[in-house]
């Protein structure tokens, strides 16, 4: 039997690696001549063009570990790498070779407020949103109400999202997205929604997970947060791992790379 | 098992999907009880005014073909664009994709079931008697959603894929409409097509759906085995050509 090469298991109280990444590689197809039709299918094979693709290595040879209740760093430049590693972690993108183990109920915050219906009320959004997170049923009853009380929304509670403000709906989205209590969270700078005053909000939330021994990623271009939150970084370019190791030293090489 | 593990995202999705479908319009859920009762009026006028079919009840035959027909058509269809539809439930997040068809085949299948619900009043006032065959009517009508949700597992999963099977499958469905005896009765085949005729899994249902609802016969063995058989085939074709397609939907959408 083909062994999987993405692996999802229960966190155990034995095992203290989080995450662990092995000679990880992902490659994209962008094929010369993209055929998304039945039709041009038909028409490539009279051509007698063969499927011809260019490969593009997204991620080559990425190995790292995360152990249980660390806060470790992605940082690189745009185009590096760092969401398709996240995607991969998430189990969204499906990776070419290498092993990825992840251990423990993981929490993909790569973009908020995924699956929200605009005609639906903040309360139905909330049990579907909450539902598409992992929650059940009974879980998002019992959370409600800190729910809409952390996002200062309780009297827009039988309002249609449509007439949200964005910044509301983000604040919707974060504070159900927050009750799901993962083992492991990956955080994709999204941290960066409503004002001044939510954000810090958000900010002291991440942080109090984080004091509770959860485990997060983070990858993020802001390098002071890095630097303050995450012992561990590593650093990626071009899809290549180029650096990892103590937070400082990685951010110093990711300066020099950039000047 | 994911069935188990996410049922109540199954079930949430599923009740979106049905409020979404029936709150937009005036009528709301009316409509989809309203369609097919015009549907089937305009088709009644043209077929006994023209064809002249000698068929017993031709109003409830044509109606029962009708709403039987109308959960293969809409149910596919809808279902196909379940995956290509909600870009960031695939690329954003990770679900058993196949919870998005699922929901979307289930909310398809109440919907029809409503529609069958209202059926029952018309039955008893064309002054056909209920006979205890209705109560196959689960059994058949969950053989069904099998038959339905295998369907939408190939066509959603190869859409992602072939963004012009829509157009393709709108063509047959149409076919399959008229090679199904939905607006003519059965006895207008010839003989010497019938063997064949009655291998489209569509025509055993619908004729078995009519012998219990409105002709008060129980549906055949032969017949329901055979649905079994091709639900069975579709949902084991229908899983494993979606997961060997799933690996690349988030690069595909």
């Amino acid at each position: 039997m083909a062994v999987e090469i993405y692996s999802l298991q229960d966190k155990k109280e034995i095992d203290d690696n989080a995450i662990i990444v092995e000679h990880l590689s992902k490659r994209f197809r962008i094929p010369h001549e993209r055929k998304t039709t039945v039709y041009q299918h038909i028409a490539g094979l009279f051509h007698g063009g063969s499927y011809s693709y260019e490969e593009f290595a997204a991620l080559q040879d990425i190995s790292f570990t995360v152990k249980h209740g660390e806060t470790f760093g992605i940082i690189g430049p745009n185009g590096s790498g760092k969401s398709t590693l996240l995607k991969i972690l998430a189990g969204v993108l499906y990776p070419d070779s290498g092993r990825v183990q992840v251990n423990g109920k993981i929490a993909p915050f790569l973009e908020l407020g995924v699956g929200f219906q605009p005609d639906l009320t903040a309360k139905e959004n909330i049990y579907l949103y909450g539902a598409i997170m992992g929650l059940t049923r009974k879980e998002i009853a019992r959370k409600y109400e800190e729910i809409l009380e952390f996002a200062e929304l309780k009297r827009f509670e039988s309002m249609k999202l449509k007439n949200f403000s964005s910044g509301m709906a983000v604040r919707l989205a974060f504070s159900t997205a927050i009750q799901t209590d993962p083992d492991i969270l990956l955080v994709d700078e999204v941290l960066a929604v409503g004002d001044e005053a939510f954000q810090r909000k958000c900010t002291g939330k991440i942080d109090e997970i984080r004091r509770d021994g959860k485990t997060i990623l983070f990858v993020s271009h802001a390098l002071e947060s890095v630097r303050e939150l995450c012992k561990q970084s590593i650093l990626l370019k071009d899809g290549k791992m180029v650096s990892s190791g103590a937070t400082p030293n990685v951010i110093e090489n990711y300066l020099k790379l950039i000047v | 098992m994911w069935l188990i593990k996410y049922r109540d995202l199954i079930w949430n999705l599923t009740l979106t999907d049905l409020k979404i479908k029936y709150q937009n319009s005036v009528l709301g859920f009316a409509w989809s009880l309203l369609n097919p009762l015009l549907m089937m009026l305009v088709l009644y006028a043209v077929f006994i005014n023209i064809f002249r079919f000698n068929q017993e009840n031709f109003a409830l035959y044509l109606l029962v073909g009708l709403i039987v027909w109308r959960f293969f058509a809409i149910g596919t269809s809808t279902a196909m664009g379940s995956i290509v539809g909600r870009p960031g439930l695939v690329t954003k997040i990770y679900i058993p994709r196949q919870i998005l068809v699922l929901s979307t085949t289930l909310s398809c299948f109440i919907s029809s079931i409503l529609e069958f619900f209202v059926l029952i009043p018309l039955i008893i006032i064309f002054g056909v008697k209920i006979s205890p065959g209705i109560l196959f009517f689960p059994i058949v009508h969950g053989i069904y959603f099998f038959i339905v949700y295998g369907v939408s597992l190939i066509l959603a999963s190869l859409f992602v894929y072939y963004r012009d099977l829509n157009q393709i499958w709108d063509v047959v469905i149409q076919l399959g409409f008229f090679l199904s005896p939905i607006v003519y009765p059965f006895s207008v085949i010839p003989a010497r097509y019938i063997s064949y005729y009655i291998l489209n899994p569509m025509t055993v249902l619908v004729e078995t759906y009519r012998n219990f609802l409105i002709y008060g016969s129980l549906p055949g063995l032969r017949s329901v085995l055979y649905l079994i058989l091709v639900g069975v085939i579709l949902i084991l074709v229908g899983t494993g050509i979606f997961h060997r397609l799933e690996r690349r939907f988030a690069e595909m959408i």
